[in-house]
């Protein structure tokens, strides 16, 4: 168990630096795929089964192919890779530093006592649990989110259907 | 009586200052004779109350004849007429006895005839009525410090003078020679107005009221050290305002102002402030000796400056200045040695024929078109018979010639230094005589006589009424103000008893000391006759002289070079800095931090631009900067010392 | 079991490579999975402590930010075609109407 999370882990760090550090947006899509597979192996280790199956189905399987749309929509013809250096001084140091004191602060924040997790019910994760909740306790949220995802709808389709905008 | 004596005083000195109010308020919206007539009816109306309070004050008995009146009692709670800073309380009173009422009728009578003669000499001016409303000013500041009860109101009537003094010198301000001037007059004031102070706060330290009744009486409580010193820091004052050495470089130049001016603020009334100071705080000067000797020195050495100042000057009016400056030396000088009564009389008179001498000088330059220079005149005598006779009643006058005034009243002084066992000083004294004689008589033959008239303009010979009048009347007290004094009536020392009650007797001044007379008359007739000697009849003899004694001459001309010796001790000195100042320091440093200031604000808006540069992920840098310090502030200071937080 | 704060220190690492992603990364699309990163991280969180404190709430959570991810991540997405559509460089500085 303890080797399956840090095999994950590494995978998980690794394909996102690959993620950041890709110069064609495609390899970035490929090493987020791998990002999300072991994001999904992770909350298998945590007793959160169906998590891990609408992960691989809905953000792997959903959302990375629309971007994969989206950037054969825009590099017709053209490189998507930055050309020319940044116009924006102090960006880069700045940007670093700041990251890398948001990680040490982050990771003063999380050391301290060991938390180990009880035991858990052995229905804990399941689907089956998990749609109980979802439709019992959470309903409000649950037909909120509904709302969200059709005004998501509703502004995509008018954006799309706007005329030529020129910025 | 009593509501009449305690209130005139009041009336007196607020009249004159009501009358300029009224001139400032009305003048402009009136034709100018309006200023004219108020000023001129305010001073006599403050002369007629005068005389009235005079006459009553004269009748009482001497021991009587001294009072302090205090704010009527009307005003009693107003805080704005004393001062009450625990523990000095500093009432607002008038001191009324012979001495201030002796000062008070010529500040009045001889400013009225004054203010007279200025509605003719001051009429092309553009600013007539303001002249009026400066010297009303004028004379309400001094009746002030004449009047004044305590030595802080001296002190304000002393500052006042210094300033009516400074507005009219520079009254022709487009003229830079006539402001220059009164900067300097008015720095030079202020110098004496240190020395003032410091007098005053040691009067205060020592006695604890600065009320002339409490510093008197405890007089004997001081040490002679202490009064030392005291009378030090008042000669200091005396000195700027008397124009005496070494403070009497001001004098020469304040006569760029107009001729009235000159007449009755620097030669009748102001510059005699010294002298009036000395006189009303002689008890100070009478256990003072040192200080005393101090101050007969200083008038004697000045009264002897001048006279040999003024023998080289070619400017009818400077001729006149230096001549103050000496005659006011013996004034200084009588009373430093304690002859109060014969240094009053010589103010009187000198009063009468120093400002007869100005207005027929004013008369003449007047007529000359504004020519001063004796060089280009002469031969005036047929031409301004007015002028001529008037101006010789007060060269003989000045001269010290029986029976004019100046005869009575210096040979009073010259007496007086005898008998108090000055010979020295009345060795100097008579010498300067001799000069003042010469000097004065020189300036009379180059003026009117010695030959033709050497001018540029053709002089006028018609004279306005308001002109001619009041220096007739000057011409007669100067041939009979002497008889104030004679054997056996001496009104001046009777007339100033009731000040000097504590000094017992004041000796009398009226008997003729033949020997001291005989010896000034005969000196002051050897100047005359040297003077017409060397300018009427033997000009060659004048020239070889002049070519022999020219480096002398030089000399005096330049008054010894003092104020050169002043101008590169202190002027230059001062204006190197003050232009240093104007062209580096300013600039850089005021101006650089003013700069400074709108460069930093402009830079931190610069900086500021920075966040506004609608660069989305700029934007994000903001944010995860500001997350990073939640971060920082949440761990370190919500929850430091727990397990979650940092110690 | 693995304790819990591995698992946070594992979503902070993630969170932080998304960050510094998101502020280098010039290309849109890159900067949006930079977004992804750390969506993906917080509900790792979650996830942890749902499983920390046997709370299912934690699960649903996540459930709901996915969702709500996914509605972002198509609206920024055409977004973004409607901006660069017409551009031959793909540069996210080009965009600064905000300036100012």
């Amino acid at each position: 168990m303890i080797g399956l999370f840090w095999i994950c882990t590494v995978v998980l760090i690794v394909t996102a630096i690959a993620v950041i550090g890709s110069k064609h947006p495609v390899h970035s899509v490929v090493a987020l795929i791998v990002n999300f597979a072991a994001l999904a192996v992770l909350f298998l280790t945590l007793n959160a089964e169906f998590l891990a199956m609408i992960q691989i189905i809905i953000y792997a399987g959903a959302i990375l192919v629309l971007f994969l749309f989206v950037i054969t929509l825009l590099t017709i013809g053209t490189q998507p890779i930055e050309v020319g250096p940044s116009r924006l001084s102090f960006q880069a140091v700045p940007s670093i530093v700041a990251g890398i004191a948001a990680l040490a602060l982050l990771a003063a924040g999380v050391r301290g006592a060991r938390m180990a997790a009880p035991a858990a019910p052995p229905d804990f994760g399941f689907v089956g649990t998990f749609g109980l909740q979802l439709l019992t306790t959470h309903l409000f949220a649950f037909e909120v989110t509904g709302f969200v995802l059709l005004i998501a709808v509703l502004g995509v389709i008018l954006m799309a259907a706007r005329k030529e905008v020129r910025f | 009586m009593d509501k009449f004596l305690a209130t005139v005083p009041f009336t007196i000195l607020f009249l004159p200052l009501f009358g300029a109010i009224v001139i400032a308020i009305v003048g402009p919206r009136v034709h100018r004779a309006g200023a004219a007539i108020i000023g001129n009816l305010s001073i006599f109306g403050a002369f007629v109350l005068t005389a009235t309070l005079a006459y009553t004050v004269w009748q009482m008995p001497a021991t009587q004849q001294a009072f302090t009146v205090k704010y009527p009692p009307a005003w009693a709670a107003h805080p704005a007429f004393w001062a009450h800073i625990p523990p000095l309380t500093i009432s607002f009173e008038l001191r009324i006895d012979p001495l201030a009422l002796v000062w008070m009728l010529i500040v009045t009578g001889v400013g009225f005839l004054i203010h007279l003669y200025s509605v003719g000499y001051m009429a092309e001016s553009r600013w007539y009525r303001t002249f009026f409303a400066y010297m009303n000013i004028f004379v309400f500041t001094m009746l002030m410090l004449v009047m004044a009860g305590n030595f802080l109101w001296l002190l304000v009537g002393w500052g006042g003078v210094g300033l009516a003094s400074y507005l009219l010198i520079g009254f022709d301000s487009n003229r830079i020679a006539a402001v220059a001037a009164a900067r300097k007059a008015l720095i030079m004031n202020v110098i004496g107005d240190v020395g003032i102070m410091l007098a005053i706060f040691m009067m205060y330290a020592h006695f604890g009221s600065l009320s002339y009744k409490v510093v008197f009486a405890n007089i004997t409580s001081a040490s002679t050290n202490t009064l030392d010193w005291i009378g030090i820091w008042l000669l200091l004052g005396a000195v700027a305002k008397s124009a005496q050495l070494p403070l009497h470089t001001w004098l020469p130049d304040a006569m760029e102002g107009p001729t009235p001016v000159s007449a009755l603020i620097h030669a009748a009334t102001m510059v005699t402030a010294g002298v009036y100071l000395v006189a009303r705080a002689h008890p100070i000067y009478d256990h003072a000796p040192a200080a005393a000797m101090a101050v007969a020195v200083v008038g004697c050495t000045s009264a002897v400056f001048a006279a040999t100042v003024g023998m080289a000057q070619y400017d009818i009016k400077r001729v006149l200045a230096y001549s103050t400056m000496s005659q006011i030396g013996y004034m200084v000088l009588a009373v430093g040695v304690g002859a109060y009564a014969a240094g009053t009389f010589h103010f009187v008179t000198h009063a009468f024929f120093k400002a007869l001498l100005f207005m027929a000088a004013g008369i003449i330059i007047h007529n000359l078109g504004g020519e001063q220079d004796i060089r280009k005149m002469g031969g005036l005598a047929r031409r301004m018979p007015l002028a001529f006779w008037t101006f010789l009643v007060g060269t003989l006058a000045i001269a010290g010639i029986f029976p004019f005034a100046g005869f009575f009243s210096k040979d009073a002084i010259l007496d007086q230094l005898l008998a108090l066992h000055h010979p020295i000083l009345w060795a100097f004294a008579t010498a300067t005589a001799l000069l003042t004689a010469y000097y004065m008589f020189r300036l009379l033959f180059m003026t009117f006589f010695t030959g033709e008239y050497r001018g540029d303009h053709e002089p006028h010979t018609v004279t306005a009424r308001t002109m001619v009048v009041p220096t007739v009347i000057l011409a007669g007290l100067a041939t009979v103000g002497g008889f104030l004094v004679l054997p056996g009536r001496d009104e001046i020392s009777r007339a100033l008893q009731g000040a000097y009650t504590d000094r017992g007797t004041l000796p009398a001044i009226g008997e003729i000391n033949w020997f001291v007379s005989g010896v000034t008359t005969l000196a002051a007739l050897a100047g005359i006759g040297g003077a017409y000697w060397l300018y009427e009849r033997a000009p060659e003899l004048r020239a070889r002289l002049g070519n022999v004694f020219a480096p002398v001459h030089r000399l005096l001309a330049n008054a010894y070079y003092v104020d050169t010796l002043y101008h590169w001790i202190f002027e230059v000195p001062v204006l190197t800095f003050a232009s240093d100042v104007a062209k580096y320091i300013d600039p850089e440093g005021v101006g650089g931090f003013s700069a400074g200031l709108a460069r930093a604000t402009s830079g931190v808006g610069e900086a500021m631009r920075g966040w506004e540069t609608g660069y989305l992920r700029r934007y994000g840098l903001t944010m995860v900067i500001g997350m990073v310090l939640v971060l920082a502030y949440y761990l370190f200071v919500v929850h430091a010392g727990t397990s979650i937080g940092m110690r | 079991m693995i304790p819990t704060n591995d698992y946070l220190a594992a979503a902070a690492a993630l969170f932080v490579i998304g960050v510094i992603g998101f502020l280098m990364r010039r290309n849109p699309i890159t900067m949006l999975m930079a977004i992804e990163l750390m969506w993906n991280a917080g509900n790792l969180v979650f996830a942890a402590f749902a499983r920390n404190f046997v709370d299912m709430s934690g699960q649903i959570f996540v459930f709901i930010v996915i969702t709500v991810a996914a509605a972002e991540a198509a609206i920024a997405l055409a977004i973004v075609v409607m901006v660069f559509r017409r551009r031959r460089e793909v540069d996210v500085d080009d965009v600064s109407v905000l300036r100012g």
